[in-house]
């Protein structure tokens, strides 16, 4: 940079930090931040906008800013006045009303565009009389900002528009609906789509329009020379098809493969659509590709997995490709990208058969490990004797032994017997403890003699897992192995020992989760806390119910989850839950509550909630009420509901408003 | 058409919201409303690992287990998306070497020393790009350079260290370069030459970890393509301060090419280079601070 440039650089974060040392308090504020507005450089200039929005006395601002959009000449303070006062909110809205009666057309046309900025509701009535303006640009300008603020009353003045004279007026009536997402009669919309200059917009509007005729006239548009033409096309095709149920998708794609087929060289193009930069044109060209169902396009269609947001479509779109589309896949792994070969490797999951192990198994010799898990699971889906021995040996994979085990669960059903020799081979060779785990579900009687061997190994990760795979196989043996476990020096394997116990249940299990219960490991305590509840050891309620009061989260949710299984759900533990710090401790008491018919006061205790700081904590409180049927508590609830801005917490204080009035 | 999610479990909105929340201030990457089917997607494989059967548990399991924190880790690896390629975005990358460069060249003739910072490096690609770009250039090749890249995910990183790649990564490579800067490892893999591994370090960083930053090195130059695009307005902010911070003054910026500080502040200055837009930490009046 030569010496005079960083000079100016210099004097410009100069001018640039004065600016934001200014105290927004301090008397000539406004002159300093008003100078600022009329600065050479942007950076300045919007620093003056910033600061303007800053002042206490928004008023005189914003009188001064509505003066400054007279300045003729000085455009870029004029835009900078602009963008202050479009942030300014509310207290801009009447001195802009005002300017719109201003004698320069100019001026006028600019306080349209601001308040379209603004997008407030309350100015719609004074933007429709602006398209009443002698002048064009105002009238243009109020049509758009209409299209950014209007109700039904600047619907309706839109679509009113859609007759104009003039074509810029036209254009601005169909970009406002287009923005308001609400689409006139399709034939009105049809009969704009030969114009030229509105074509474009014609053609998006279209797409709200329901699927038919319509349908079969953007996919004609795809025919056109013009590339914009062709990707207005493409946007209205993705606006249709997204929200469609499965019934009037496939009616939508039977239309656009009918006209798509005629038109040359569509493939190729739909290609080239699928990798351009607009999401939206690759959304429709992702539906043109699953309608013409084209397998060519493949790799291309999953590449557009690159963008999260076409995810379900991308999906959608390689199912309809057919298995040649998959092969094609399948065969292209390695050239894809990432985010395309996990997409491309789910598609697969549905094609693979009894021969497609040998290629699951390359591919999980070099895929990351999210597209591992997928090859896992595909390979439970083949049904094939070959498939065992690598789920077998993904048993030792920390990351994917839980979906080896559940592939290797679909496969059981089929090899029963190979299974089991492939999984004692696996404990034999002490490929893993999760084998063990595997072979009690699968063995039955006869592993028991293993698994009392394995329950005295040298290594806890065996006992744990001997354990547990032993109270699978026989309760006796399960409690007895169990018992012996609960005083292991391991905190895995007692912990093994406390779930045993809870899926055996009974009064001797009871018992022992009791020591467990005060176990010094914290794991084991919550392990304990869920079996109690698991097994359905009533005796142990009242150690639930002084954990309920404990300052560790885990283990108060815990506790309020294992009483209300076990039907011990009391006024008073609920009092204590609902007054515990942590939020989630307080939704499980609000999810009990319920359960609690012999809380007579349980909903007085859910009204409590009803204001709670937490969106959460009020949407639960409002299911509960809705769910007890107490008419009582309806004023309650909608006073809540009048107040409520959070939207998941509305529509839960709504289903119990409902409920409640019966409606 | 079958579906691909047979017997898995959906995730309410409000598990969806509750579990964004959560991974929103860990660090700052926001999830839009529309994005609940790619969570449940990506979260799915976190579930199966874990052997939980719905998202309200793993959720509790991100509150209250003793693993929280890895699986905190674990689950925003599954949520960001880690594409990268090399040399991508070869606009961008030639104003930076033609108009760039000969000005950093030209910046710290005196200390003869270069840092650049690819924050959001994913598995390192963009990374060994620019260090391959200054070597290419050839200016700098007796100067103390070092790029350092950054990421939050702690997998990616160890795969930015192996260094070694596929054909995806290298789909946008000239012939030339790979052939110049790759030795080939196996089939259809190549690795980076070590003369350019030695220019480049990784370490892991939270980018909305204002405390964390400080050990980044001050650097020339930051890298920060398509990462704003996971922070929301308050979080791009915080991100913003922090490269600002870690920038020399008049220290460049440059964002993916889809990215813009609009509606940001000015903490920067936007530059018209001839073939690219790029942003600048103002030079201090004076040169105070240099």
């Amino acid at each position: 940079m030569s010496d005079a440039a960083q000079s100016l650089a210099g004097q410009e974060e100069v001018r640039y930090r004065a600016l934001q040392a200014v105290d927004p308090r301090a008397p000539g504020a406004l002159e300093t931040f008003t100078a600022g507005l009329h600065d050479e450089s942007w950076r300045v200039r919007h620093a003056a906008a910033e600061g303007l929005r800053r002042l206490p006395d928004a008023e005189r601002v914003t009188a001064r800013l509505i003066s400054v959009l007279g300045e003729r000449g000085e455009t870029g303070a004029r835009n900078a006045a602009a963008e202050a006062l479009a942030g300014m909110g509310t207290v801009a809205l009447h001195p802009l009303v005002l300017l719109l009666e201003h004698e320069d057309p100019d001026q006028r046309k600019l306080a349209a565009d601001i308040l379209g900025q603004l997008g407030r509701a309350e100015v719609e009535d004074v933007l429709l009389r602006a398209l009443s303006d002698v002048d064009l640009n105002v009238r243009v300008s109020a049509a758009e900002a209409l299209g950014r603020t209007g109700g039904e009353a600047a619907v309706r003045a839109l679509e009113a528009l859609l007759d104009a004279e003039t074509s810029l007026l036209r254009l601005a009536a169909l970009e406002g609906l287009v923005a308001l997402r609400r689409a006139p009669a399709t034939e009105r919309v049809m009969a704009l789509v030969d114009a030229p200059l509105l074509q474009r917009s014609a053609l998006r509007l279209l797409g709200l329009c329901p699927p038919g005729a319509s349908t079969e006239r953007i996919c004609q548009a795809l025919a056109s020379p013009v590339r914009s033409v062709r990707e207005a096309a493409l946007v209205a095709l993705g606006t249709q098809a997204s929200g469609l149920g499965p019934y009037a998708r496939s009616e939508l794609d039977a239309v656009a493969r009918a006209v798509l087929s005629r038109i040359p060289e569509m493939t190729d193009r739909v290609a080239q659509a699928l990798d351009v930069e607009d999401v939206q044109v690759r959304a429709g060209a992702l539906v043109a590709a699953g309608a013409l169902g084209e397998a060519s396009l493949a790799l291309a269609v999953a590449e557009v997995a690159r963008e999260d947001r076409l995810l379900r479509e991308v999906l959608f779109t390689l199912g309809q490709l057919g298995p040649e589309g998959r092969r094609l896949l399948l065969k292209n792994m390695g050239a894809l990208s990432l985010p395309a070969r996990t997409v491309a490797a789910e598609a697969l999951v549905l094609l693979v058969d009894a021969t497609s192990v040998p290629e699951l198994c390359a591919l999980l010799e070099w895929a990351e490990d999210d597209l591992r898990a997928v090859v896992v699971r595909a390979l439970g889906r083949t049904r094939s004797p070959q498939a065992l021995a690598p789920l077998v040996a993904l048993l030792a994979d920390p990351s994917l032994s839980g979906t080896a085990v559940r592939a290797l669960e679909q496969l059981i059903a089929v090899h029963p017997l190979a299974a089991l020799a492939a999984l004692e081979a696996a404990v034999e060779q002490r490929t893993t403890p999760a084998a063990v785990a595997v072979l009690g579900r699968l063995g039955g009687a006869q592993v028991l003699p293993l698994l009392r061997r394995l329950a005295r190994d040298a290594d806890a990760p065996w006992r744990a897992a001997a354990v547990e795979a032993a109270s699978r196989v026989s309760g006796d043996a399960g409690l007895e192995l169990a018992r012996g476990a609960l005083a292991d020096e391991s905190a895995p394997v007692r912990i093994a020992a406390v779930r045993a116990l809870g899926r055996q249940g009974g009064q001797e299990a009871g018992s022992f989760l009791g020591l467990a219960l005060k176990d010094e490991d914290r794991a084991v305590r919550l392990a304990a806390v869920e079996a109690v509840g698991a097994g359905g050891a009533t005796e142990r309620a009242l150690d639930l119910e002084a954990l309920v009061r404990h300052a560790d989260g885990a283990l108060a949710v815990l506790a309020v989850r294992a009483l209300a299984k076990l039907g011990k759900v009391g006024s008073g533990m609920l009092w204590d839950a609902l007054g515990h710090p942590d939020t989630e401790v307080v939704k499980a008491a609000l999810a009990a509550l319920t359960a609690a018919e012999g809380a007579a006061d349980g909903a007085a205790l859910a009204v409590s909630l009803v204001g709670h700081p937490r969106w959460d904590v009020r949407a639960a409180a409002a299911r509960v009420l809705g769910d007890l049927g107490r008419p009582e508590c309806l004023p309650v609830l909608e006073q809540a509901l009048s107040v409520e801005h959070d939207a998941l917490a509305r529509r839960a204080l709504v289903d119990a408003v409902a409920r409640l009035s019966g409606r | 058409m079958p579906r691909f999610d047979e017997g898995r479990p959906e995730m309410t909105l409000e598990e969806f919201r509750l579990l964004r929340d959560h991974v929103y201030a860990h660090c700052g990457i926001l999830i839009h409303e529309d994005m609940k089917f790619v969570m449940e997607r990506r979260l799915w494989p976190r579930l199966e690992a874990l052997g939980l059967a719905d998202f309200g548990a793993y959720h509790r399991y991100l509150r209250y287990d003793a693993q929280r924190i890895a699986e905190l880790e674990a689950a925003v690896e599954s949520l960001t998306t880690h594409e990268t390629y090399f040399f991508r975005e070869p606009a961008q990358l030639k104003a930076f070497c033609e108009e760039l460069l000969p000005l950093l060249e030209k910046k710290n003739a005196r200390t003869r020393r270069l840092r650049l910072w690819s924050a959001g490096c994913s598995s390192g690609e963009e990374a060994y790009t620019v260090a391959m770009l200054l070597k290419d250039s050839g200016r700098f090749d007796d100067w103390d350079v070092e790029v350092h890249g950054t990421d939050l995910s702690r997998r990616v990183l160890a795969v930015a260290r192996r260094a070694e790649y596929g054909p995806s990564a290298l789909r946008a490579t000239p012939p030339d370069l790979l052939e110049r800067f790759f030795v080939p490892v196996g089939v259809n893999r190549v690795r980076v030459r070590d003369d350019v591994k030695a220019w480049v370090s990784f370490g892991h960083h939270n980018l909305a970890d204002e405390a964390a930053s400080q050990l980044v090195p001050r650097t020339d130059v930051v890298f920060c393509r398509n990462v704003m695009i996971y922070f929301d307005q308050a979080a791009r902010r915080r991100v913003l301060g922090v490269i600002r911070d870690r920038l020399c003054p008049g220290g460049y910026l440059l964002l993916g090419h889809a990215e813009n500080l609009l509606s940001l502040g000015a903490d920067f200055e936007l530059v018209h280079l001839k073939g690219d837009l790029v942003y600048r930490r103002p030079e201090l009046p004076n040169g105070e601070g240099r």
